[in-house]
Parts: structure tokens; C-alpha cells; sequence
């Protein structure tokens, strides 16, 4: 069977790599450094996560936030958000699944796409 | 002496007495009765005379002519005499003109019967002559109309004997005799005439001129001793008649012998007869009780009622005595006043008088001098000085110098011209206190207008008087705090116009004198641009009758500077209608300056901490992200992700991340620390469940404690509420904070954590363990930033310490507090003690 794809928007690329390390034996994984660009492929493809930096360029993470919940197509993606910012995560906390405060540890990150995918 | 002359004489000189009753009767032909009376005479003068006439003719033609002659004077006789009855019996409106006409029908048909005779002898049948000595005489038989005539003549007389007869029973005594006279002097001639007619005495001539003697001196008698037809009965009757007085003259047997028409309309017998002759008792049989008490009182003088209700009328009755000649009692004399009208003045007078007695103002009365004639009870009353002290003193008295001396004098000048007048005065009682009187002070006149007395009406206004007093009083105090108020106190009416503004007002307005405000309008007191907003405050106002208002506008002052004022405008009711505006303004443009630059320095400083957070956040982000950098490899490569590591390059990669996770921490603290003494640590406000808190906090921490062989417990006080209000968030650092250190410091034992309620208004959390404890001198100190309790364990769990001292800034922040409880070697209790917030509505 096919991994699940998990979608990582981020725009540290040193962040990415460890992102892409940690989930890539158990995920199909595909990284963007902004959110446009991620969204357009979000248009194509139905990932079963969205790993989700708040502070991105340009389009800030909180709108990539709301135009993935609003888009009815991704109801069954989860979306772990990851931030450095305590605030924007608190205020955030009900629209994704989980809120990971950075630095983010990769095994916990692992445990918790497997557990979030599972019924993917 | 001849026969003829002892004939002839009495007859002369009886008839010249009937001319002389006749001619004096005319003389007095008022008295009722009296012209017909002086007829009867002059007729029985013509009868004598002619009858005289007729005895000294020898001749019988001659004779008979004399004896028809007499016949003039014999038939009137009957006529007159009934008049006169008529009249002197009071029935002269019987006698009208063609009553007496019909009267005399009969004796005219038999007069000219008699001077017809010859023609068919009706009358005389037979005429002859005879002789007795001297005297011729005449003998005549009666004809057939003789006897009518002589029946129709008897009745008259007996008509007219009868009234007289009737009259006499009734007349008073002092009358009967003068009408028995004058009925035995005119019966006499018939009583004469009848003799010789009917022959029933053996006489040779006719009586009846000696009748006329007797009638004569009959007359003269009843004229002369009994006075009959003086002046002084008519003057008596219209006097008695005319009297207003009711007049009842009484018997010795309280019969009625006279009363008068003023008695008889008083006693209500106006419609009959008068009563004459009856007894007192059948006439006032209406009355019995009256009868009763004066039956046998001789003298009497009192006041009676006769009549009910509306026709109640009272009379002054009095009572005296009448004496006869011989000083013996023979009646009484009653007389009845009517005094109905003075009886109802008394009353009225009454009636004023007690009105006046019990009035409740002070009523005096002065003469002309001003001094005190009389004064009411209520005076006593008001002044303690009764009336026997103050008559005929002058109320000056009373005075007091508290009332100018201008008000006496305008007062005395106003009355003693006749006219009222009103005014105030401060007296002094008997008892030397002051009191305040209204006073209406009017002359009072006599009938020809001269001022005969003062009455002066008085009504205590002390009361009154001291009321306004304090009123005034308390003005003059409320003024004085308006008018020197630095804030604006003014008024409008409805419309908005100024009715009043105080000085402060009237100087910011550019006005120097109230009078130059009225007619302005409250809208010119603010800039054109702010008058709508203004004006549509107040109509809101005005509608909704909202009491008061408060609000702020700019306005231009007198002098062109730029002024914020804020006023509160009150409502002014009358009831339920709005009739004004009342307001109290103040000049706010420091305040509002004040307020600007507070605004701008919390814009500035919002700005500021924005800046700051933004910072902080960048700072985050910058610190955090290659932090992850670092620790995200360094856990890869731990974990072999990038292959086996041999012995040391593990150590090392352990080293790596553990100092990593130690500089995250450090990191972590650095910036709450670095939020919260920036004051930019905004606490969130949501809904949390503690339920769900506890488990949030505990679930990552019971692993922690198991690995170190800790049993670990939570509860939570079902009294709590299911729903709490608050940064859970930060809630759970904390607690998760403090069970982090229970478990750090605990080597053997447990950690229990706890929710509870202790009373309606707080929450605890609470953290319980038996590790190593806390020296008491270090339980303050430990929630001090980089401040540990120097042990063993902290030296080596080697952190900064920010912990706490962050909890306890958070917990205070929240409004709570961190309690904590401890002994070294048995082990620790941190309570955190929070208000339970309610949600904002």
C-alpha cells in the first residue's frame, strides 16, 4: 500500500530536512517553504497530514490554516501545527489537530503523524 | 191755660230741639252714622213741625192738608231710621244708593197715594172734625193703604231695632247706654203713634207729640251725658283701628269687649265678624296653654310665639289692668306687639356674635381713640391678656419694635380715612413671647357714615412667618453656593432658553449681568459643529425623560480659547411633565488634554509592547528555530537515523541533546520571563474544564514519575465547577511546573495532585509530594527568579529556577496565590489558590 502523504510547510529549510528525515520511512513526504506554492498542491493532491509552520512568508500560516479547513476536500487531513509562538499557537488550538511548540522533538513528531494517520 | 198750649209747647219746643240735633249731627257727620242720624232728626223736625201746623188750623181742609204734610216726614221716618241703624251698626256698605232708592219706592208710591187721596181715599177712608174744648182735632178712618204703608213702616223699624238690639248686646257698656237712648227716643213716637192708631189708650189726641219730647230730650240725654257723636270715639276708633298694635279689650269675665283689626289679623279671625262678646278662651281656643297662663294674671309683660315654622311670629304681651269710675276692676286691657322682625335681629345678632366669639382669628374692636371696647376669646387665647385687662386699652400694648414704625402710622392713616386696611405685626404676648399676626383692620361706620369703631381681624402667621424665615435662610445659603461655584450652574426652560446662570456660567459665556443670558439658547454655548450632537442629546433626553445625563462638548469661550466642557444636565418635572433643564457643567479642557496625552502615552507604549511582542516573537522564532535545528539532528542522530553510532559518538550525541534540551528550557523561561517583566503577558480568557486540565497536566507526567518508582495520584473535588474561566494554558504550565518539581525532589514516595473547592468563590490546585522538602529559611526565597534552595538535587537538575518564580508571578497575575508548606525529609505541599472568574456576559 501506498504511504500517506504528509505535506510540510516550512520555511527553515535546516527544519525541513529533519522534518523529511523523521517522517520519511513511514510517510510519503513533500516539502514547501511557503504557503502559496503548497497550496496549489493542495488543490491536487488529498495528504493525510499537513505539518504547518505559522511563520511563513508571505501568506502568514494562519490563513493557510483557514483555507485548508475550509476547503471540504481536506475534512479528513489532520494538521499539526508547529510555531515558535506560544500565543498565535493558543489562539489556534481548536482549528488543528495538534499544536507542537517549537523546537519540535522528531520522535514525538513521528509518534504523533503515525498516531494522527492511522485512520488515514 | 188752653188745651192747645199744653199741646202746642212740648211740641215747639221738641221740635226745635230735633232742628238743633239736627243741625249740630250734621256738624259732626263723620261718625259713622251720623248724617243719617241728623236726617231721622231733620225729618222727625218736619213731622213735629207739621203737626203743629196741622192742631192750631181749625180748618179741615187745612188740617188734612197739615196732616199729609206730616205724612212726608212719618214715611221717611221708618227709611231712615234703618239707615242709621245700618250705619251705626257698621253696615254702611249696606247703604248704597240704589239700596236707599228701593228704600224709599214704597214711601214715594204712599206719599203720592196720600196727596191723591181724595181721588180714590186708598189711604184715608173718612176725614171729620171734633172738638175738645180748645182743640180741634181730626179724625180720620184708615184706608187700605194706610195699613200697607203702616205694615211696610213697622217693618223698617222693627229691621232697624233689631241691628240696634243686636249691636247693643255687643257694644261695649260705655255704648249700650247711648243706644238705648236713642232706640227708646225713636220708639217713643211710634210707640205714640201706635196708641193712637190702634186707639188703644182712651186718649183724645195723639201722643205722639209728646213722644217727640220724650225724643227730644232723649236725644239731648244721649248727646249730652254720653256724648254721643263726639269726636273723641272716631278719634279713639282710628286710632284703636289704625293701630299696628293688636288691642283686646277683657272683661272682668275674659269676655271680649273690644278688640281691634291689628288683634283680630294677629289671631286670624280678619275673615269674621269681630268677635265681640265672646269669651277669650273660644277665640283663642287655638292656643289653650296662652289662656291657660294668663287666665287670671292681671299684669303681665312677656314674650309669646304664635304660628309654627314658617308663620311663626313672636309678640310682646302685655298685660294691665282696667279700672272703672270707682277704681274697680272691671277688665283687662291686652296688648300684642309684634316683635317677629327685632326677634330675628336678636337672632342674627346672636348668630354674628357667637360666629365672632368662636372664630378662630383675633377679633378687636376699638373705639375712635383706638382703645379696646371688646376682644374674642381667641385673643385671650393668642395674647394670654383676657378682656377685663385690655378694656379700654389701646393694643399698642402690644407692639413690639419689630414691627417698623412706618406700619402703625400707614396703618392709622389707612383707617381713620374709612378705609381697610391689611398688614403684618410682631406683638409680644402676656407671657413676653413674640408672635407674628396678619392683620385686616376696618373702621366701622353708623348709619350716617361717621366712624364710630375699629375692628381688627387677626390671624396668627408666626408659624408662617418663621417658615419663611428658614426658607429665606436656606436661599440665601444654597444661593451664595451657586453663585460662587467655580463649576457653571445654569438653567434653560423646555425650549433651552437660559432662565438662570450662575456667575461662573455668565463669565465663560462672555456675560457680565444675568439679565444679558435670558433669551439665549444653551446651543450657543457650543461650537457650530458640535450643536447637533448636543442638540440631539438633549431631545433623546427629553423624550426618554431620562433624569440625568452627563456629557461633553467643546465651546468657544467670550474670549475666543478653545474650551471642553462636560455637564450634567437634570431633568426639572412637574409631575410628569418636563418643565426645564437644571445643569452643572465644568470646564474639563485640562482633563481632556490630561487625557490626550494618556492617550497618546498608552498608544505610544501600546505601541511600544506591540513593538516589543513583535520582538519577543522574532526573538522567539529566532532563538527557537535553529534551537530545533540543533535538536531535531541531534535526536536523529541519537536514534541512528544517520546509522550506528559507536560508543563515544553517542555519549556525544547525548551531550548535544542534553544541553540542547537545557538551553530550550533556559530558552522557554528566558522569554515567559521576558514576556511578563515587559508586562506584554497577556492572560487568555477561555472556558476549560479542570477535569480536562488535570488530565492534560497529569497525563505526560505519570510516565515521569513511574520510570522513578513515584506513585502518583490526582484527584478532584466533585464540588468543583464543571466549567472554570481562565488562561488553562498557562494553568497548565504551572502545574505541570510544580509536579515536575515534586517529582524531581522525590526520591521515594509519592506526588499526588488535587483540585479543589474550598469555599463558592476560589479553586486550589495543589501538589503534595514526600520528597526532600524545603528549609523553612528558603520558602520564600525559592519563588525568587534564579533562586534555588541550595541542595544536592538542584545542583544536580541544574535550571535557572525561573520556574516558580514564573508560576508565582502567573498565579498572582490570575488575582491568586502560592502558598507553600514544607518540612525537610517528609516532604512538600504547593497550593495555588485562584478566584474563580465569571465569565464576562
Amino acid at each position: 500500500m501506498a504511504k500517506p502523504l504528509i505535506i510540510i510547510i516550512e520555511d527553515d529549510p535546516t527544519l525541513n530536512e529533519i522534518f523529511t528525515i523523521t517522517l520519511t520511512s513511514d510517510f510519503e513526504t513533500e516539502t514547501y517553504t511557503e504557503g502559496e506554492t503548497a497550496l496549489a498542491r493542495l488543490a491536487e493532491v488529498i495528504p493525510a497530514l499537513v505539518v504547518l509552520d505559522l511563520h511563513l512568508p508571505g501568506t502568514p500560516g494562519r490563513e493557510i490554516l483557514s483555507k485548508i479547513r475550509a476547503d471540504d476536500r481536506l475534512a479528513n487531513t489532520r494538521v499539526i501545527l508547529a510555531t515558535a509562538d506560544e500565543r498565535q499557537a493558543n489562539l489556534l488550538y481548536d482549528r488543528a489537530d495538534m499544536v507542537l511548540l517549537k523546537p519540535i522533538s522528531p520522535g514525538q513528531l513521528k509518534d504523533l503523524a503515525k498516531r494522527l494517520c492511522t485512520d488515514f | 191755660m188752653s188745651l192747645q198750649t199744653i199741646y202746642v209747647m212740648p211740641l215747639v219746643f221738641s221740635a226745635m230741639i230735633s232742628a238743633a240735633l239736627a243741625w249740630y249731627t250734621w256738624r259732626h257727620r263723620q261718625t259713622a252714622g251720623a248724617k243719617s242720624f241728623s236726617f231721622l232728626l231733620l225729618v222727625l223736625f218736619e213731622w213735629g213741625t207739621a203737626y203743629i201746623l196741622q192742631l192750631i188750623s181749625t180748618d179741615l181742609e187745612i188740617k188734612t192738608f197739615w196732616n199729609k204734610v206730616t205724612y212726608l216726614g212719618v214715611v221717611m221716618t221708618p227709611g231712615m231710621w234703618l239707615i242709621f241703624a245700618l250705619e251705626y251698626t257698621g253696615r254702611k256698605n249696606w247703604v248704597t244708593r240704589s239700596r236707599i232708592f228701593l228704600l224709599f219706592v214704597m214711601p214715594l208710591i204712599t206719599t203720592i197715594v196720600i196727596w191723591t187721596n181724595e181721588a180714590h181715599h186708598l189711604f184715608w177712608t173718612t176725614a171729620e172734625i171734633y172738638r175738645v174744648s180748645d182743640l180741634v182735632l181730626q179724625k180720620s178712618s184708615n184706608g187700605l193703604w194706610f195699613w200697607v204703608h203702616a205694615a211696610y213702616s213697622y217693618v223698617l223699624i222693627l229691621a232697624g231695632t233689631v241691628l240696634i238690639v243686636r249691636a247693643l248686646l255687643r257694644w261695649p257698656a260705655q255704648y249700650r247706654r247711648q243706644m238705648a237712648w236713642i232706640l227708646f227716643a225713636v220708639a217713643a213716637p211710634w210707640l205714640a203713634n201706635a196708641i193712637t192708631v190702634f186707639d188703644l189708650l182712651p186718649v183724645l189726641i195723639d201722643l205722639t207729640p209728646f213722644a217727640f219730647t220724650v225724643t227730644g230730650v232723649g236725644m239731648a240725654v244721649a248727646l249730652f251725658r254720653h256724648r254721643l257723636l263726639d269726636l273723641e270715639p272716631i278719634a279713639r276708633d282710628l286710632v284703636i283701628e289704625g293701630m299696628k298694635d293688636g288691642m283686646i279689650v277683657l272683661d272682668a269675665s275674659n269676655r271680649i269687649v273690644d278688640l281691634n283689626q291689628a288683634a283680630q289679623n294677629i289671631l286670624d279671625l280678619s275673615g269674621e265678624q269681630k268677635p265681640v262678646g265672646k269669651q277669650l278662651a273660644d277665640v283663642l281656643a287655638r292656643w289653650p296653654q296662652l289662656v291657660e297662663r294668663y287666665r287670671d294674671v292681671p299684669e303681665a309683660q312677656d314674650e309669646i310665639t304664635l304660628g309654627e315654622g314658617e308663620a311663626q311670629r313672636w309678640y310682646e304681651l302685655t298685660l294691665s289692668p282696667l279700672h272703672g269710675q270707682q277704681k274697680q276692676r272691671v277688665g283687662r286691657l291686652v296688648i300684642m306687639r309684634d316683635i317677629t322682625d327685632r326677634k330675628l335681629s336678636e337672632e342674627k345678632v346672636r348668630q354674628l356674635s357667637r360666629a365672632v366669639e368662636s372664630s378662630p382669628t383675633s377679633i378687636v374692636i376699638t373705639n375712635t381713640d383706638g382703645n379696646i371696647q371688646y376682644v374674642n376669646p381667641k385673643f385671650t387665647q393668642v395674647t394670654g391678656y383676657s378682656f377685663e385687662e385690655v378694656l379700654g386699652k389701646n393694643p399698642n400694648m402690644l407692639k413690639t419694635d419689630q414691627t417698623p414704625a412706618e406700619t402703625h402710622r400707614q396703618m392709622w392713616e389707612t383707617i381713620s380715612s374709612g378705609c381697610e386696611w391689611r398688614g403684618e405685626f410682631c406683638n409680644r404676648k402676656k407671657n413676653g413671647e413674640l408672635y407674628w399676626e396678619l392683620a385686616s383692620i376696618s373702621p366701622i361706620e353708623d348709619a350716617a357714615g361717621k366712624i364710630t369703631h375699629y375692628v381688627a381681624v387677626k390671624e396668627d402667621i408666626t408659624e408662617r412667618k418663621r417658615t419663611e424665615r428658614l426658607l429665606q435662610e436656606s436661599e440665601i445659603r444654597f444661593r451664595q453656593i451657586v453663585e460662587n461655584a467655580s463649576d457653571f450652574i445654569y438653567r434653560t426652560d423646555v425650549e433651552g432658553y437660559f432662565t438662570y446662570a450662575n456667575p461662573s456660567a455668565l463669565h465663560i459665556m462672555g456675560f457680565s449681568d444675568e439679565k444679558e443670558v435670558l433669551g439665549k439658547h444653551y446651543l450657543d454655548m457650543t461650537t457650530p459643529e458640535a450643536r447637533h450632537r448636543m442638540k440631539r442629546t438633549y431631545q433623546r433626553q427629553y423624550l426618554s425623560k431620562t433624569p440625568n445625563t452627563y456629557d461633553e462638548f467643546p465651546a468657544a469661550t467670550a474670549d475666543g480659547r478653545e474650551i471642553w466642557f462636560g455637564q450634567n444636565v437634570q431633568l426639572l418635572m412637574d409631575g410628569d411633565k418636563v418643565m426645564g433643564f437644571q445643569v452643572l457643567a465644568r470646564d474639563i479642557t485640562a482633563i481632556k488634554q490630561a487625557q490626550e496625552a494618556l492617550r497618546i502615552s498608552y498608544d505610544q507604549a501600546m505601541e511600544a509592547s506591540r513593538a516589543k511582542s513583535q520582538l519577543l516573537a522574532k526573538v522567539s522564532h529566532e532563538l527557537r528555530t535553529p534551537l530545533g535545528g540543533i535538536l531535531g539532528y541531534a535526536e536523529l542522530l541519537q536514534n541512528g537515523t544517520f546509522g550506528p553510532l559507536h560508543e563515544t559518538q553517542m555519549k556525544a550525541a547525548d551531550e548535544i541533546l542534553q544541553s540542547s534540551h537545557y538551553l530550550n528550557m533556559m530558552v522557554n523561561e528566558l522569554l515567559d520571563e521576558a514576556q511578563i517583566q515587559a508586562n506584554t503577558a497577556t492572560l487568555q480568557e477561555n472556558c476549560f474544564s479542570p477535569a480536562v486540565l488535570l488530565q492534560q497536566a497529569t497525563s505526560g507526567m505519570e510516565i515521569m514519575a513511574e520510570r522513578k518508582g513515584l506513585e502518583f495520584t490526582s484527584s478532584i473535588d466533585p464540588k468543583l465547577p464543571k466549567e472554570l474561566y481562565g488562561d488553562d494554558h498557562r494553568l497548565r504550565q504551572i502545574l505541570i511546573n510544580l509536579i515536575g518539581n515534586a517529582i524531581k525532589f522525590t526520591k521515594k514516595g509519592s506526588v499526588h495532585v488535587s483540585l479543589q473547592s474550598p469555599d463558592a468563590g476560589h479553586w486550589i490546585m495543589q501538589v503534595t509530594d514526600t520528597g526532600i522538602g524545603v528549609p523553612n529559611e528558603a520558602h520564600s526565597s525559592i519563588f525568587e527568579p534564579f533562586k534555588q534552595a541550595d541542595n544536592a538535587i538542584t545542583r544536580e537538575n541544574r535550571g535557572i529556577g525561573l520556574g516558580l518564580s514564573i508560576c508565582k508571578q502567573l498565579v498572582e497575575l490570575m488575582g491568586g496565590r502560592i502558598v507553600l508548606e514544607s518540612q525537610v525529609g517528609v516532604g512538600s505541599t504547593f497550593t495555588i489558590l485562584l478566584p474563580i472568574m465569571k465569565k464576562p456576559a
